[in-house]
């Protein structure tokens, strides 16, 4: 489990990122081309220079036309006559059409690299390392990935490369251990129950009984098969049923395990017994849910299962069209992802008109009609469009398309804010002495909206799922650990900053076991200080972006910073789970922060602050190791200014105790030498207690 | 080599013997007290660390160039890995040349009557890595240690339950 304290870079922060005085500077980079929406697209100045069909790369191509390789930077592939040919992108841009990266050294706005206003460019050390992941070149630490590894990082939000899917297509087209597997089997069930591995004999056991039983039953009750037992006699058609259930279960197991075997799921030195959900089993089905972007937990359910039972290349499109999608995004610049809809659909608001305008699922839209222009909206022709185009030409690949126009609420300066709604809030411990768990339902679960200002309304863009914090262990000054109530501020704050591959500086409170992890190092295990906690990186503490919310300084005084931040997640399943919760933070799945962030940094004013170096180095004690925290970054800022609002509503407190606890919390089962120390009196040890909004003078 | 670390010791510099010799020169013409000549001393000692870094050959442009120290200074082995990268050559550094930006390493540096140290350089640029050293009987002073607690003075008597949270359960 992560733990994502989220005390972090508190004071670190205050000085560096926190205060920066001046008038406020246009944005580093122009907003997105887009279509204005009173303008309808006119025929590129420059004409697509359509080509003469070159041969397909395999005889079974469909019937795309077949360009020649891509000439320039500056030209971008266009569909004319429904054949691709090339067309000057700037040109092109002016005429209103969108230009879309396909290449491979694409990354989202947030990890580009940037210019200072003198023209300098800003590099992202992040970039190098989100590059070699996207395109399965380099590992998490940016050290080279061995030959034949991939990645496979879309739940973390690392789209790979078009490159790389176009392997993978192009593997999977040649592939024929795909042939022996019965997809029926695997459509059979819906999901397949989890037995422990030290159960299953007994639950065999258990299964060939039943058989044995049914059997008798069907030659006494002279019936034809079991199903005609269970007309015959309907106080066996549960049993009949359980049966059924558990053979089909056991007949697609043994897809299951294929398909894995197959796609190449099962990692060597994990073993795997045939039949037997082990380690090997699991850590394969994790491979693949995180290689199909499958939101479950590490087994064999719904999702998990559908995506099982289609054919490889389906499985493809669907990550093409993911992979279409966050490029479609990052050009147009939008973020409305249809997540406001309710049971009677899209909200609506008051068009200049005056009319109601339903909020349009931009992201969808833009993407089905980027995919069709460029006749990619189908397996096949995202299968020709990879034969056709060489590796080679994915190193600089871009695609204009016409986009349907944007909103009449867009403009480069928009008038956002956030509201973050904590749902149904327990205070509680969730143990008891003995420590047993007690539930803790809640129906209403943490939000985050998005909003805009427009025309004297608040249109919601976008609502997501969010965490809010709760109990949590914490490393307490006497060297033990305690539970403590890390908690959700509440009331107003603002983003002050947005750091793109943030650093969380692992504050003293953080449990020692979680920031030691063993790793292979040149032919060598050993024990290293966990950066994968620390980042920058996917699985960072603060993920891949974070805005960081403070009480804004008034008067002369710097910002408050209590150490609450919105951030990506690799912790994805606590974002979802019933009994998922941060340290205080508002976790988003990486992809949707990256969007987010984006989004705000491309439509508000905004200053690039570029890479805020530092030589932050930590030591500590573990089994008379001394271990050294080394952070030379705190990550790639953005300063936003004005500074964005954010309001955190309280939720409903549920339960009987109405405010939350202070103080640090024994656990059960272990012996302490006194009583607990007190909470350090710092900004870590208040970060994260749950405190309403500080005066208004910017004190807390 | 390629993909391989390339080690250099750093040698004392002839700047440093040049900076030495004309400041005892200067010194002697002078006739400067005692404490001159410790004042000298001193800042010949900065300039043999100047130099130290000077000599050492500028890393190519795709390479950076790692320092690695001990505090205090002592004749340290430097590990990355299953690899040795050499011993610090005190009280010169250890120097150790990589493609830049390929990735950080992860070092174990051990010291005779120290505790051994885990750490990591980066190879985003050329830094150096000043490691502190804490000898066993100091490690108290290292955050994370934690003092165990007394053994049960009661011998068999049994423990009195652990103490229950303070906060009820719903």
């Amino acid at each position: 489990m992560k733990s994502t304290i989220c005390a972090c870079a508190a004071l670190a922060l205050l000085g560096s990122l926190g205060c920066h005085a001046g008038p406020p500077t246009p944005p580093s980079t122009a907003p997105p081309r887009t279509l204005s929406p009173a303008s309808p697209p006119p025929v590129p100045t420059s004409p697509p220079a359509t080509t003469a069909p070159r041969p397909a790369a395999t005889a079974s191509t469909p019937s795309a036309a077949a360009p020649e390789p891509s000439r320039s930077e500056s030209q971008a592939i266009v569909i004319h006559d429904g054949k691709e040919g090339f067309v000057d992108a700037e040109a092109a841009a002016r005429s209103g059409y969108t230009i879309i990266d396909f290449s491979d050294d694409w990354t989202p706005f947030i990890f580009a690299a940037q210019k200072a206003p003198d023209g300098t460019v800003m590099n992202n050390r992040y970039r190098r390392v989100f590059l070699g992941l996207a395109n399965d070149t380099l590992d998490e630490d940016g050290g080279p990935l061995p030959p034949g590894e991939k990645n496979f990082l879309e739940l973390y939000g690392i789209p790979p490369s078009f490159g790389v899917l176009r392997e993978r297509f192009l593997a999977n087209e040649q592939q024929t251990c795909h042939a022996s597997i019965n997809l029926e089997a695997l459509e059979e069930v819906e999901t397949i129950a989890y037995v422990a591995p030290e159960k299953l004999k007994t639950e065999d056991g258990k299964t060939a009984r039943l058989r044995r039983e049914l059997e008798e039953a069907r030659q006494k009750n002279k019936a034809a098969s079991l199903a005609d037992l269970a007309q015959k006699d309907p106080s066996l058609a549960t049993k009949v049923k359980a049966y059924e259930h558990r053979t089909a279960e056991k007949a697609a197991m043994t897809e299951v395990e294929k398909r894995l075997a197959c796609e190449g799921m099962f990692k060597k030195g994990l073993r795997h017994a045939t039949g037997v959900y082990d380690d090997g089993m699991r850590m394969a089905v994790r491979r693949f849910q995180q290689k199909n972007m499958i939101y479950e937990a590490n087994y064999l359910r719904s999702k998990t299962m559908d995506a099982l039972a289609r054919p490889p290349l389906a499985n493809d499109h669907l990550a093409f069209m993911r992979v279409l999608r966050e490029r479609v995004v990052a050009a147009a610049g939008v973020v409305e992802d249809g997540s406001v809809e309710g049971k009677s659909g899209a909200p609506t608001y008051t068009g200049r008109s005056g009319k109601p305008v339903a909020l349009r699922n931009l992201v969808d839209e833009l993407t089905q009609s980027a995919a069709e222009q460029l006749g990619l909206a189908t397996q096949e022709g995202s299968l020709a469009f990879f034969k056709r185009h060489p590796a080679a030409d994915f190193h600089r690949l871009r695609v204009a398309v016409r986009l349907p126009a944007l909103p009449e609420y867009y403009a480069p300066d928009m008038d956002l804010s956030i509201v973050i709604d904590r749902g149904e809030v327990w205070y509680h411990l969730p143990w008891d002495a003995k420590g047993v768990r007690h539930a803790q339902p809640r129906k209403r679960y943490p939000s985050f909206h998005l909003y805009l200002k427009y025309n004297g309304q608040r249109i919601l863009l976008a609502r997501w799922r969010t965490t809010i914090g709760g109990w949590r262990a914490e490393q307490a000054s006497d060297g033990y650990e305690y539970f403590r109530y890390k908690g959700s501020d509440i009331g107003s704050r603002v983003i002050r900053n947005v750091v793109a591959g943030p650093v969380w500086i692992a504050p003293e409170s953080t449990p020692i076991r979680s920031l030691i992890k063993m790793k292979g190092v040149r032919g060598a295990w050993q024990r290293v200080v966990n950066y994968d906690e620390l980042g920058p990186g996917y699985l960072s503490a603060y993920g891949l972006v974070a805005g960081y919310f403070v009480q804004a300084g008034r008067n002369g005084k710097a910002d408050w910073d209590n150490g609450i931040r919105a951030h990506g997640s690799s912790d994805y399943l606590s974002i979802y789970s019933s009994e998922g919760y941060s340290h205080g933070c508002h976790r988003l799945p990486n992809h949707l922060a990256i969007r987010l962030y984006s989004f705000i940094l491309r439509h508000r004013t905004m200053r690039v602050l570029g890479d805020q170096g530092m030589g932050f180095a930590r030591q500590f004690l573990a089994n008379d190791d001394v271990f050294e925290i080394r952070l030379p970054s705190r990550g790639y800022s953005y300063q936003l200014e004005p500074p964005l609002p954010v309001d955190v509503l309280e939720g409903e407190i549920k339960g009987t105790l109405k405010t939350p606890v202070l103080t640090y919390v024994p656990k059960p089962g272990i012996k302490y030498p006194g009583p607990p120390p007190p909470v350090r009196a710092s900004d870590e040890g208040r970060a994260g207690a749950g405190s309403p909004a500080a005066k208004s003078d910017g004190e807390p | 080599m390629r993909g391989l670390a390339k080690l250099a010791v750093i040698r004392k510099g002839r700047l440093f013997a040049a900076a030495a010799a004309s400041a005892l020169v200067l010194a002697s013409l002078a006739g400067w007290a005692a404490s001159k000549g410790k004042q000298a001393a001193a800042k010949a000692k900065e300039a043999e660390s100047a130099a130290t870094e000077e000599e050492v050959p500028a890393a190519r442009p795709d390479s950076v160039r790692i320092l690695i120290q001990t505090v205090p200074p002592r004749k340290a082995q430097v590990k990355w890995g299953g690899k040795l990268l050499g011993v610090i050559p005190v009280p010169r550094a250890l120097v150790v040349e990589r493609p830049r930006d390929s990735g950080p390493l992860d070092l174990v540096i051990r010291a005779a009557g120290f505790l051994p140290v885990h750490t990591r350089a980066y190879t985003f640029t050329d830094s150096r890595v000043a490691v502190k050293l804490t000898p066993p009987s100091e490690k108290s002073t290292l955050f994370g240690y934690r003092e165990e607690p007394a053994p049960n003075p009661d011998g068999g008597v049994p423990e009195p339950p652990t103490p229950s949270p303070s906060i009820p359960s719903p």
